[in-house]
């Protein structure tokens, strides 16, 4: 594969609950259409980062409990459970495409030490130059702040930032749009499918350098959902 | 041969498989092994025993996966292969544990989770709670994101913390060498293995440490200083070969298999 130096990279937050039918089983179809719309966006030349939420609800549905677990520390249990099934889900439907994907667990803390942050940059460029999209998601399990169900906004930003990444695009909730939020500090573009979000990209990164490139470097919002409300 | 016995009642052990014991000398994974564990372990928490597996592994998996032939040496490779070779590791356990019904999770440490007092509680809480929910807890190194300050080193350190964190009775090192000689039986054929060890004495140390004893990549030195720190903590420790999980059941029943490292027995050492 012809390897190109402007590469650009792009975070894509998944919401897991967005992807799952009300008995708790993953909605294969809409599972299978992001494993592809991903693929797709990583064969085109960008680098794609996925940081996903959903072990607690997937541990919830191994354990056939009839809830999510209220307790922080039943959380954590089930979060070890349950990151087993999802990073299973997304190898098996990103294999379809022969997409390889790789896991890629942080504790919440990584930004306070300088050398983890370069370390786990080091990791996530390696991951990607391989054209391997790494599944990112916090280790709640050994947690030893709050675990908030399925906020991983911030977890987005840090990766990000930590892999300087030119865009974060979040699926929505409600509407099923994507937002498609700007390193460069341009405003967030929303887009209605995947056939407009893989154009709409391809169109922002004309006449720009992929941030990492540049020496001044990028920060994202501090709040996401300002810019794009869920 | 009294204290073997002491082996038949615990109920709370720690497993460790380095990567020489679950793959093939190519690097490649033994998926018969691997199956033979999920069924050992699997029969043991049916019986009550609380089981936890820290496994080595994914890096070479890994490296499978993409197709290197070649094993790595760069550590930024190293760890990228690491987080895609756990993710495989993880599914072919998940799958042969399903085979017996039985529940996994995965958690991944780094030295700072475990070592400082005021954070690895809320991983022993964890650990309980999942021994507690009858699920086998995997365990490995979060080699993806560890430096060197937080990093165990080696698995062998690794499941030593571990069932000293969470206050196993035992810790069975599974190698590929059939226990402690007292002398490199490769070079000696009156090289006799040493079925139990009440005390590592600095010879002990040294006879570890010689060359040509070392067969498995960790090696007999971290294994006997793990096997110190659980014997420091008041717990047993066994190592043995590993090519055969089934053992474990002998171990448990008291036979005599690999070596024993005794726990808190150092004040009774002439009674061996």
């Amino acid at each position: 594969m012809e390897k190109s130096k402007r590469q650009f990279r792009i975070v894509v937050r998944i919401e897991m609950a967005t992807l799952i039918n009300r008995d708790g089983k993953i909605n294969r179809k809409k599972m299978d259409r992001l494993a592809m719309v991903l693929s797709n966006l990583n064969n085109s030349g960008k680098q794609i980062m996925v940081v996903s939420s959903g072990a607690i609800v997937l541990g919830s549905e191994k354990l056939n409990l009839s809830s999510i677990p209220g307790s922080k520390l039943d959380m954590q249990a089930t979060a070890a459970v349950g990151q087993v099934e999802l990073i299973r889900s997304y190898q098996r439907f990103f294999d379809e495409y022969g997409q390889i994907v790789a896991q890629v667990l942080v504790t919440s803390d990584i930004v306070e030490y300088p050398s983890r942050i370069e370390n786990t940059r080091n990791t996530f460029d390696m991951l990607l130059s391989m054209n391997i999209i790494p599944i990112v998601n916090e280790n709640d399990p050994v947690s030893t702040t709050d675990i908030e169900l399925d906020d991983n906004y911030p977890l987005a930003l840090k990766v990000a930032n930590i892999a300087r990444a030119d865009f974060i695009v979040i699926k929505s909730a409600t509407n099923g749009y994507y937002c498609i939020v700007q390193g460069n500090g341009k405003p967030a573009v929303e887009v209605e499918n995947e056939i407009t979000l893989q154009e709409k990209i391809e169109e922002l990164c004309k006449g720009i350098t992929p941030a990492r490139l540049d020496s001044s470097g990028i920060v994202f919002p501090v709040s996401m959902e300002e810019i794009c409300p869920r | 041969m009294e204290f073997r016995k002491i082996l038949r009642n615990k109920k709370r052990i720690v497993v460790k498989i380095g990567t020489s014991t679950l793959s093939f000398e190519n690097g490649r994974i033994n998926f018969h092994r691997l199956e033979k564990l999920a069924d050992v372990l699997s029969t043991l928490r049916k019986k009550g025993i609380q089981v936890v597996l820290v496994t080595s592994g994914a890096i070479g998996v890994g490296a499978a996966r993409i197709g290197m032939t070649q094993k790595p040496r760069e550590l930024n490779l190293k760890q990228a292969l690491a987080a895609i070779g756990q993710a495989e590791l993880m599914k072919m356990y998940q799958k042969f544990f399903e085979e017996h019904n039985q529940l996994v999770a995965q958690v991944l440490l780094t030295k700072d989770v475990v070592t400082i007092h005021r954070r690895n509680q809320h991983a022993r809480r964890t650990l309980d709670r999942l021994l507690d929910m009858g699920i086998i807890p995997i365990i490995n190194e979060n080699d993806t994101i560890a430096t060197y300050e937080i990093e165990f080193g080696d698995n062998d350190s690794l499941s030593a913390i571990v069932a000293t964190l969470i206050e196993a009775d035992l810790l069975v090192i599974l190698s590929d060498i059939d226990g402690l000689y007292s002398a490199d039986p490769r070079m000696e054929t009156s090289a006799e293995i040493i079925h139990s060890v009440f005390e590592i004495t600095p010879e002990l140390e040294q006879l570890a440490s010689g060359a040509g004893s070392s067969f498995s990549t960790g090696g007999m030195v971290t294994k006997i200083a793990a096997a110190k720190m659980c014997m420091q903590a008041g717990l047993d420790c066994i190592i043995t070969n590993g090519s055969e999980p089934a053992v474990i059941f002998d171990i448990l029943e008291g036979k005599k298999v690999g070596t024993h490292f005794v726990a808190g027995q150092q004040h009774i050492i002439n009674h061996a």
